[in-house]
């Protein structure tokens, strides 16, 4: 049981993290409510359905939706609840359908989710007189978009814009989602369960570089990937921008086209991604020299972007995965852990992409499986009674007194704010957006707030 | 094609194969382990999904658990060797289950097709609960000089959202 949830936010925004706001279930009720009731939460890519009739099940939490294409090609999410008695009209996870059955009565839906059928019509709701068909439809969420080819969706009826809650960190998520003009083909998800809390996983990939040369330790030793010792870690950026923020390696000096190519994309997509990219998307990468690696939106979707060595040849090939740290309690998360690869890549790209990401991230990936262990046990340990007294030390890059121990990066190109070197300005940032919702604030359009104070 | 009858000998040197392969497995003497495996070596294990209506393609298209060629399964019991792999440090206790095994003749000269139920029981630590995989492998076996080896596996999983913290083991 918690006390005063204004008192774990002003905790939490000066660095100072309450243990069981990883594993208390009131501290998750409120989530539920004020944190995954409101934000904008990702659902699909449009390449998961891209036939008419394609649907993919997705879940906000304990809210089941079908995102499905229907016969004239619109997207459509719909709450996946039969208007009559409530049962899943859906309860594949994964097909193609015009019409959507409940398997109670038999009331069918078209896949754009307007009622199409009712058995007895006449019989037993004297027609048009009780019931009218046309006008019924199965609900969707209030608010609804995507953003290159990322399906959204809020519960929230007074949510932002999407684009207004993306806010600057589109410039971000470009690197990942959009490198032609084809954008993303998305494969997967893999799905697992891990007994750690949401938040865990959110952070570590927003911007927690100073795990990755002591937890991955093993993968640079195995010459799996040669770039998180300490000493190459420490250079990259961290930034943060308006709803998100991740983590980058800084590549050896090069004009643009030598840095892609050296994290081993080909050439035909390098053009494409200068096609693409604006000239200060491109600058990130060729002038300051920084290649995006994890990142994560507030509040459970995060990136990855490495490029490890996939055979004996030393064929070195980079690989996006997308993923999602669905909450099933406080202490229980599933995993949904997505392949991302660009449509006009080469076909033996896509190929050698897919092994890097199996071999590094997902279910079975050697990277992931090392942090995994950490998560769970933190989680566990999070359960007990000591540590609501225990307020975790999340202040590193700031003195004693929380003045900053550096100066950001001069002349970053990007927006919002960045750093190098060791740090968590990223995972505090997280967290303070998380405070402002779990306080019922709206940190998207307040004037007078900032993930991101100096 | 039909069963090799179990009372055949081949039937009984195929699953005492098997048998040997699980010791191995939770033993964990994975290079004994890696020397079962031909040079081409595909080892699969498709992500499971729910369908409607049938089970026929349950699997997600274009998507594993696992892909491996020799180099990436050598990669993961390589980095199993490091001391840092902390996922299986401590290591869990395992038990891997072999059932109704099933031997046809293969497609080459002194191959098989061998299909085997497995159970996998995993513990951790000691204040978790354990977990376990359910799933079906089907194994091409060759047999060399110095006994079978396996030149392919695919391992279909019963589950579509697994209940273990990750792969870090082996079916």
């Amino acid at each position: 049981m918690f006390t005063d949830i204004s008192e774990i936010v002003a905790d939490v925004d000066r660095g100072m993290i309450p243990a069981n706001v990883y594993s208390d279930e009131e501290i998750f009720e409120l989530e539920k409510e004020r944190v995954f009731g409101r934000a904008w939460m990702f659902l699909a890519h449009e390449s998961e359905v891209p036939e008419p009739g394609d649907y993919v099940l997705r879940r906000i939490l304990d809210d089941s939706f079908i995102v499905v294409r229907d016969d004239a090609g619109q997207i459509r999410v719909l709450f996946n609840m039969c208007l009559h008695r409530g049962m899943q009209v859906c309860r594949a996870e994964v097909g193609n359908a015009s019409f959507f059955r409940c398997p109670y009565h038999a009331w069918t839906y078209k896949n754009t989710g307007q009622l199409n059928g009712v058995p007895y019509h006449k019989d037993a709701y004297g027609g048009k007189r009780g019931l009218l068909k046309e006008e019924m439809n199965l609900l969707s969420p209030p608010s609804v978009d995507s953003y290159n080819g990322m399906i959204f969706a809020s519960l929230d009826e007074d949510a932002p814009s999407l684009d207004e809650y993306l806010g600057d960190f589109k410039f971000f998520l470009d690197f990942y989602t959009r490198q032609s003009e084809e954008g993303l083909e998305v494969t997967g998800p893999q799905r697992w369960r891990i007994r750690a809390n949401w938040k865990i996983g959110a952070e570590n990939f927003a911007g927690d570089t100073y795990h990755t040369p002591h937890t991955h330790q093993s993968v640079v030793e195995v010459g799996l990937f040669r770039e998180p010792k300490a000493s190459k870690r420490k250079l990259g950026a961290l930034y943060f921008a308006d709803i998100g923020g991740g983590t980058t390696y800084h590549l050896p000096p090069g004009s643009f086209d030598e840095k892609v190519a050296y994290v081993g994309y080909p050439e035909s997509m390098i053009e494409g991604m200068k096609e693409m990219w604006s000239p200060e998307q491109q600058a990130m990468i060729s002038e300051a020299g920084f290649m995006p690696s994890a990142a994560t939106i507030l509040p459970n979707l995060s990136f990855v972007h490495n490029w490890p060595q996939i055979n004996e040849d030393g064929l070195v090939v980079p690989f996006i995965s997308i993923r999602q740290w669905q909450p099933v309690s406080a202490t229980e998360t599933e995993v949904y852990s997505w392949f991302a690869v660009d449509k006009e890549a080469p076909d033996w790209y896509k190929k050698a992409s897919y092994k890097a990401y199996l071999m590094c991230f997902g279910s079975s990936g050697m990277f992931e499986q090392d942090d995994v262990e950490n998560w769970t046990s933190i989680t566990t340990v999070a359960k007990g009674q000591l540590a609501k007294r225990l307020k975790l030390h999340s202040r590193m890059g700031l003195d004693r007194e929380g003045e900053l121990l550096h100066e950001p990066v001069e002349n970053w190109p990007g927006p919002g704010r960045a750093f190098t070197g060791f740090g968590e300005y990223n995972q505090r940032s997280l967290l303070r957006l998380w405070g402002q919702y779990m306080l019922g604030n709206d940190p998207v359009r307040a004037k007078d707030f900032t993930p991101t104070p100096l | 094609m039909e069963m090799i009858p179990y009372t055949n000998d081949t039937h009984q040197e195929v699953h005492q194969f098997l048998v040997v392969e699980a010791e191995l497995l939770d033993s964990r003497r994975y290079q004994d382990w890696l020397n079962l495996f031909t040079e081409d070596i595909v080892y699969r294990m498709p992500v499971r999904v729910t369908k409607a209506h049938t089970l026929e393609g349950s699997v997600l298209y274009g998507m594993d658990h696992f892909d491996e060629d020799l180099y990436s399964l050598k990669k993961r019991v390589q980095r199993f060797e490091t001391e840092h792999a902390w996922t299986e440090d401590p290591p869990s206790r395992t038990r891997h289950f072999v059932t109704n095994v099933r031997v046809y003749p293969g497609e080459g000269d002194g191959e098989f097709r061998v299909k085997s139920y497995v159970l996998l029981f995993r513990s951790r630590g000691d204040t978790r609960d354990p977990d376990f995989l359910s799933a079906e492998r089907t194994d091409v076996l060759r047999r060399s000089d110095s006994g079978f080896k396996i030149a392919n596996r695919e391992i279909l999983v019963d589950e579509s959202v697994l209940k273990t913290q990750n792969l870090a083991v082996f079916l």
